[in-house]
């Protein structure tokens, strides 16, 4: 165990170093990353595995029996996604023993998200941890090291002022719709997909003003239930484009690997209604929008990049509370870490 | 009463203008310093400067017994205050931020252009009109009109600053004052339209006058005049029919009103010429 302790690691692709771009090609769906957590889970250089797969990182984390695994964890994660070992290795960290307890507190406790001290990544840290736990997945170092994460995400959060001003995609979003249409009474908003951050930023359009929402899901039931908690009405998926033109706000946020909405779409839509500004938000990875219809006259089009720079347009205020909860996360760290060598030594004894 | 104010004219006006230009860059030092934006303080100094203008042109209209339109220097001021009292109608009324600031810097900038360039402020005979006030009004609507497409170019330059910050995604600065870009659309839609009937109004009691002293108009003004308008018309229609919207149509509407403020200058030069050309019939008139 001992031996093992030495071979915690963590691969992980996030904003940090890779591009929009790079990460919508680095995503998995959540049948490829349980997939990818079980596979190495059955190598027998790797006692215990984890994958956190969300909109802005894709990490495994791992507990190795062989020194030498780096190579073996990086080459699962390209023939899981796709991508070359170049790219992978041009925009990837891996982090080893008490680095890798760090990164798992800062991540937990939002400070190493796109925004930072967003809070919706303790719970995708939780649901990834229950997940692999359900799976058999992880065991004795992977288990206290998300549990103490997650204690450790609450005391920077509770002892610090890092979540202190933060402002949420959703109200970034608002801002931006105000800057467009000014009041949002008559704004009509069309939701593609149901994901968590386009449901709350949909939230926080209805809070300030917008009456109609409108849901488009792959799945009927899921855009039915969705709409009938936003007040809203659904639609097929196969419908919106065929009445785009009625939309003011469109929020995309689906899975789908390719592109949703073109250019030619959008200026098809916008001839019918060429007084009135298309304000389209594309929180999906792969993106569901294209780029290039930014440069159509009236659309104004935002990605999770853009919308996670104008929410972090505020950091410089948040620095010192960042630096506090830096230092309480390495206490925590440390104080993990000499427990697991204890418990190894014990172990081993 | 008048008389009793030791004030001339131009003083009072620069008084009005430096009070124009302190609002402006109060403005601009605030947004700079990111305080937030004084609207109140802007109100009032607006209206201060205000004062000090209608007491100018007051003044200068005892001296010449009419509307005091009768130079280059005399339109600048009738335009930037004309502005100022579209602004104190629109401003509160829609709540267009900004909209203050924009106007002091634009009334600020046309007043002090005024005031220092000297060979503006030709003197000419009193009475001009020839004590005819349905040409007085032609006059002060055709102006009027002119500080109508003011506001429009102002706010569309309002929606182009708005735009850029969207289109860059900039989110800090003057673009979290501005108002929203439909918003500033709309406004520059309505205000055109307006300011297009207030000119057509000016050009149909202009007519009745050219019809009856042809030899009195002369035809570069008419021609120039009869351009901007069909311009502006054009621009409406357009917009109406939804071919010329947001940026285009804010670009229309600046450029066209940088041609309406640069062609005052030649047409006035052909009335002065048209003046100097008839002086019997002019002092006649008085």
């Amino acid at each position: 165990m001992s031996e093992a302790l030495q071979s915690l690691f963590v691969l992980g692709s996030t904003h940090h170093e890779a591009p929009l771009e790079v990460r919508e090609r680095m995503a998995l769906t959540p049948e490829k990353a349980a997939a990818l957590q079980q596979e190495l889970h059955a190598r027998d250089d790797i006692r215990e595995c984890l994958v956190v797969n969300t909109c802005n990182r894709v990490e495994v984390y791992g507990l190795a029996s062989a020194p030498n695994v780096e190579a073996t964890i990086r080459d699962h994660l390209c023939a899981c996604n796709g991508v070359s070992r170049e790219l992978l290795d041009a925009h990837s960290t891996w982090h080893t023993n008490l680095d890798v307890l760090q990164h798992a507190f800062e991540v937990s406790s939002g400070l190493d998200s796109q925004m930072v001290g967003e809070t919706d990544i303790l719970g995708q840290m939780k649901t990834a941890y229950a997940d692999a736990r359900a799976a058999k997945c992880t065991g004795i170092v992977l288990n206290r090291l998300f549990e103490k994460s997650f204690q450790a995400a609450k005391s920077a959060r509770t002892q610090t002022g890092i979540t202190r001003g933060q402002v949420s995609i959703g109200n970034v979003a608002v801002d931006l719709a105000n800057r467009i249409f000014g009041h949002l009474r008559d704004s009509r908003v069309l939701l593609i997909g149901s994901g968590d951050v386009a449901e709350k930023t949909a939230q926080s359009l209805k809070s300030r003003g917008v009456a109609d929402i409108t849901v488009a899901s792959r799945t009927y039931e899921n855009a039915h239930a969705l709409a009938h908690s936003l007040g809203g009405a659904a639609i097929e998926l196969s419908d919106f484009a065929a009445q785009l033109k009625r939309f003011d706000i469109v929020i995309s946020s689906t899975a789908a690997p390719g592109m949703l909405l073109d250019r030619d779409m959008i200026a098809t839509a916008l001839k019918q209604r060429p007084d009135r500004p298309f304000f389209l938000i594309d929180v999906a990875l792969p993106r569901d929008i294209d780029p290039a219809v930014d440069t159509l006259e009236n659309v104004y089009l935002y990605n999770l990049d853009d919308l996670s720079s104008i929410a972090n347009e505020n950091l410089e205020l948040r620095k010192a509370e960042i630096a506090r909860a830096r230092t309480i996360l390495k206490g925590h760290a440390w104080n993990l870490w000499l427990q697991l060598r204890r418990r190894t030594m014990m172990a081993a004894k | 009463m008048l008389e009793e104010i030791a004030l001339t004219a131009r003083e009072a006006i620069a008084i009005g203008t430096s009070i124009y230009l302190s609002a402006f860059l109060f403005g601009v030092l605030m947004i700079v310093l990111r305080k937030p934006y004084p609207r109140a303080a802007m109100f009032a100094l607006l209206t201060g400067g205000f004062i000090f203008q209608t007491l100018g042109l007051n003044l200068r209209g005892a001296e010449i017994k009419g509307c005091p339109l009768g130079n280059i220097f005399e339109i600048s001021q009738f335009i930037a205050w004309s502005l100022v009292l579209l602004y104190f109608i629109i401003g509160p009324a829609f709540r267009l931020r900004l909209l203050g600031l924009f106007t002091a810097g634009l009334a600020g900038l046309l007043c002090s252009t005024a005031l220092l360039v000297r060979a503006w402020d030709t003197p000419y005979p009193a009475g001009i009109f020839g004590g005819n006030p349905w040409i007085e009004l032609h006059a002060a609507l055709a102006m009027f009109s002119y500080a109508m497409f003011a506001i429009v170019a102002l706010v569309s330059v309002m929606f182009l600053i708005q735009q850029h910050g969207l289109k860059k995604k900039q989110f800090k600065g003057v673009y979290q004052y501005l108002p929203s870009v439909q918003q500033l659309d709309l406004m520059a839609k309505r205000l055109l339209i307006t300011g297009v009937l207030v000119l057509s109004a000016a050009l149909i009691f202009g007519a009745v006058f050219w019809v009856n002293h042809p030899e009195r108009v002369p035809v570069f003004k008419l021609s120039a005049t009869c351009l901007v308008w069909a311009g502006y018309l054009t621009v409406v229609v357009l917009r109406i029919q939804k071919k010329l919207v947001t940026r285009r149509h804010a670009i229309a509407c600046i450029g066209l009103f940088l041609f309406a403020l640069a062609s005052l200058w030649p047409v006035q030069s052909a009335s002065d010429t048209a003046r100097t050309d008839e002086p019997s019939d002019h002092q006649a008139s008085e």
